[in-house]
């Protein structure tokens, strides 16, 4: 949250979680140089440089899969949750290793000539219309510099002054980069002339994160039908039985407009907020109340529930919305007040939670 | 693509990051306090992490910049 702005905000879940990411990187690459050597063998043995080029290139579209199935999966399962926290570092892991990747390829089939190596690398195969001998390494710079794009505003700081719409936009990038690198490495697997497996796989990849993505998308389409209007003149929504809601959790709720509201049960109290996290778009029905304070699931921003401000000395604020409770039912208006506007919350007729 | 204009482009491209690499030292140090409170007394290490989007956004930058000293101090 933002008060004053350092280069890393570590602690030690993020400490535990880079070097996981480290060491599970370092073990994949190690992995795939041991394997490859057992395999390719006498006459189709492959150079150091080779292996090290394809286990590094191999080992960033494998974390650009995780990266894309963090979401949905999370979305799906919240116990999945954990991995969402710290995806940034994550994503600035991939780009290092797709960045050494790209270098160590320029340099080393295009780096021993007369030509500057991105020229050579720019115009040495201009095969566009061939899909067997596709110049496939300029789709992998295209995705290398979208990747760099994301990297280099992974920080908070961008998020705040690109805007949260303009760096959402920017970060929905990396679906374009990875329809570029799944084109990158078919094309080149089907130039290398080495066996399905490398096809096998990225099918298998691309699955699964087509599915996950899907999967995650009907259980939002779910989710948000279900709640009428209960009342035509006045348009307040119903959210359901105010018991229903697990304390300190919270009911999401869509309008018509298809905006989402997250009403949470707090201290026998229910108060309703926007879903949207004013950090990174995170959804707060999905978190939990901290130490009074909706907590948001992705990267811990914290909300009051009764006025939506962040605790002192922060300063985000949320929307917020009226809710009372009629015959034990939550109801919402859907109309949003000001960001950080105090709201009377409805007392449930129940016992107060925990 | 021609030999001569993958040199023009790459030739653009180097134009537009070294322009982008001053902007981004000098904004770095002088100027990201004006554009976002948040930024006062940050450490170097932060400041050195911003700079390589500060170089290649730096319209997006320059912008912010010049509209945040336009601005009248309060």
């Amino acid at each position: 949250m933002s008060v004053g702005y350092t280069w890393v905000q570590w602690n030690r879940h993020k400490r535990v979680y880079d070097a996981v990411m480290v060491a599970g990187a370092a073990a994949y690459i190690a992995a795939f140089v041991v394997v490859s050597r057992a395999t390719w063998t006498a006459d189709h043995a492959l150079s150091d440089e080779i292996l090290l080029l394809r286990a590094l290139g191999s080992c960033a579209i494998v974390l650009l899969h995780l990266i894309l199935c963090i979401g949905p999966l999370a979305r799906l399962d919240a116990r999945f949750l954990p991995l969402l926290y710290n995806r940034r570092h994550l994503g600035v892991m991939t780009f290092l290793i797709a960045l050494t990747h790209g270098s160590l390829a320029v340099g080393y089939y295009h780096g021993f000539g007369v030509l500057n190596p991105l020229v050579s690398l720019l115009t040495s195969n201009t095969n566009f219309l061939s899909l067997t001998a596709f110049p496939f390494q300029v789709l992998g710079l295209g995705a290398l510099i979208i990747m760099f794009l994301m990297a280099a505003t992974s920080h908070d700081f961008w998020l705040r002054n690109l805007s949260a719409s303009t760096w959402k936009r920017l970060h929905m990038l990396v679906y374009p980069a990875y329809v570029l690198l799944v084109a990158h490495v078919a094309l080149g697997a089907l130039q290398n002339g080495r066996g399905p497996s490398a096809w096998i796989c990225l099918g298998l990849g691309v699955c699964l994160v087509v599915g996950l993505h899907l999967g995650g998308a009907l259980r939002e389409l779910r989710r948000d039908r279900g709640h009428p209007v209960v009342n035509p003149v006045e348009d307040w929504l119903d959210a359901g039985p105010a018991a229903g809601i697990p304390a300190n959790r919270a009911r999401t709720v869509c309008t018509r407009g298809g905006e989402r509201i997250a009403v949470f049960r707090h201290d026998g109290k229910i108060s309703a907020v926007t879903n949207v996290c004013a950090h990174q778009g995170g959804p707060l029905g999905e978190g939990k109340i901290l130490d009074g304070c909706i907590t948001c699931p992705w990267h811990g921003w914290q909300y009051r529930p009764g006025d939506g401000r962040s605790p002192p000395p922060f300063e985000e604020k949320i929307t917020t919305y009226q809710v009372r409770i009629i015959g034990g039912r939550v109801q919402v208006n859907p109309r949003g007040l000001p960001p950080g506007t105090p709201v009377q919350p409805a007392l449930c007729e129940e016992s107060p939670d925990a | 693509m021609a030999i001569e204009t993958a040199r023009i482009i790459l030739f653009a491209a180097g134009a537009y990051l070294t322009i982008g690499v001053v902007v981004a030292a000098v904004f770095v140090i002088a100027g990201v306090d004006s554009i976002d409170h948040a930024a006062k007394g940050s450490p170097w290490s932060f400041r050195l992490l911003i700079s390589p989007g500060a170089a290649a956004l730096w319209p997006v930058i320059l912008r912010r910049w010049i509209d945040a000293a336009r601005k009248p101090h309060r």
